[in-house]
């Protein structure tokens, strides 16, 4: 059994917590763990943060799409823009240990979800697939 | 997100309700930054009834504190969630935020 829900926002932050209660919702639906829940609910709103910020720079007026699949095993999130093609150097966060502004929402995406890979078969724009198994 | 500027006991306490994320946090950072203008000597952060943080959240305060820091003065906070505390622990800030349990323990420390 596979469940698809695909929702679209335009890219201002304000639609961030739009994000979040939808992410919760389905996570509570599929009677996830409230830690798991909130983990990637925290994910998802920094990766779609990361598009607003680095793929559209601040242009509030794009669209980010974001695909949840749940399945029995897996959960995945697709997140999909049309901006600025993300370099990779930049897909990694700062050392923990540096303790500076910035650099964490990385570390927040990977610590939840087991997979994180950008889509290189996207020719304009970024599509991030994160997947994180379940039991 | 709403933000409450408290005078108590003649410390200046900010009080954060609600979600601080990439939509609010530019708020916080704005009233944080115009006390630190003002040469704050200590400033104490009340997030008892802070839902949620993201990283935008948490570098504003990285920011605020080593603006402080910078003249000697103090960035506290108090009433953290274990939810938003699990996050800084994960992000190693409770090595270098002043973390009490309430206003007051903060202030009598």
């Amino acid at each position: 059994m596979k469940d698809s829900i695909t929702v679209s926002i335009p890219s201002h932050p304000k639609y961030l917590s739009v994000i979040r209660a939808i992410t919760d919702r389905i996570g509570q639906i599929h009677e996830m763990d409230e830690k798991v829940i909130g983990d990637i609910r925290l994910a998802v709103d920094e990766a779609c943060s990361n598009v607003i910020k680095h793929a559209y720079k601040g242009d509030v007026s794009r669209k980010i799409i974001i695909k949840y699949t749940i399945r029995p095993d897996k959960f995945q999130v697709v997140i999909e823009d049309n901006g600025l093609t993300a370099r990779r150097k930049a897909l990694k966060g700062r050392d923990l240990d540096d303790i500076r502004p910035g650099g964490l929402g990385i570390h927040f995406i990977k610590r939840v979800f087991d997979v994180f890979e950008l889509d290189e078969k996207k020719k304009k724009g970024n599509r991030l697939i994160l997947v994180k198994y379940l039991k | 997100m709403k933000i409450e500027s408290i005078d108590y006991k003649g410390k200046k306490i900010i009080a954060i309700t609600g979600d601080i994320d990439m939509f609010s946090s530019p708020e916080l950072r704005d009233e944080i930054m115009g006390h630190i203008m003002k040469k704050a000597a200590a400033l104490y952060i009340d997030l008892k009834s802070v839902t949620y943080i993201d990283s935008s959240g948490i570098a504003t305060f990285v920011e605020g504190l080593k603006c402080m820091k910078l003249y000697g003065g103090k960035l506290q906070f108090c009433g953290i969630p274990n939810s938003i505390l699990e996050i800084f622990r994960f992000s190693k800030l409770d090595r270098v935020f002043e973390i009490h349990s309430t206003v007051d323990d903060a202030i009598n420390s």
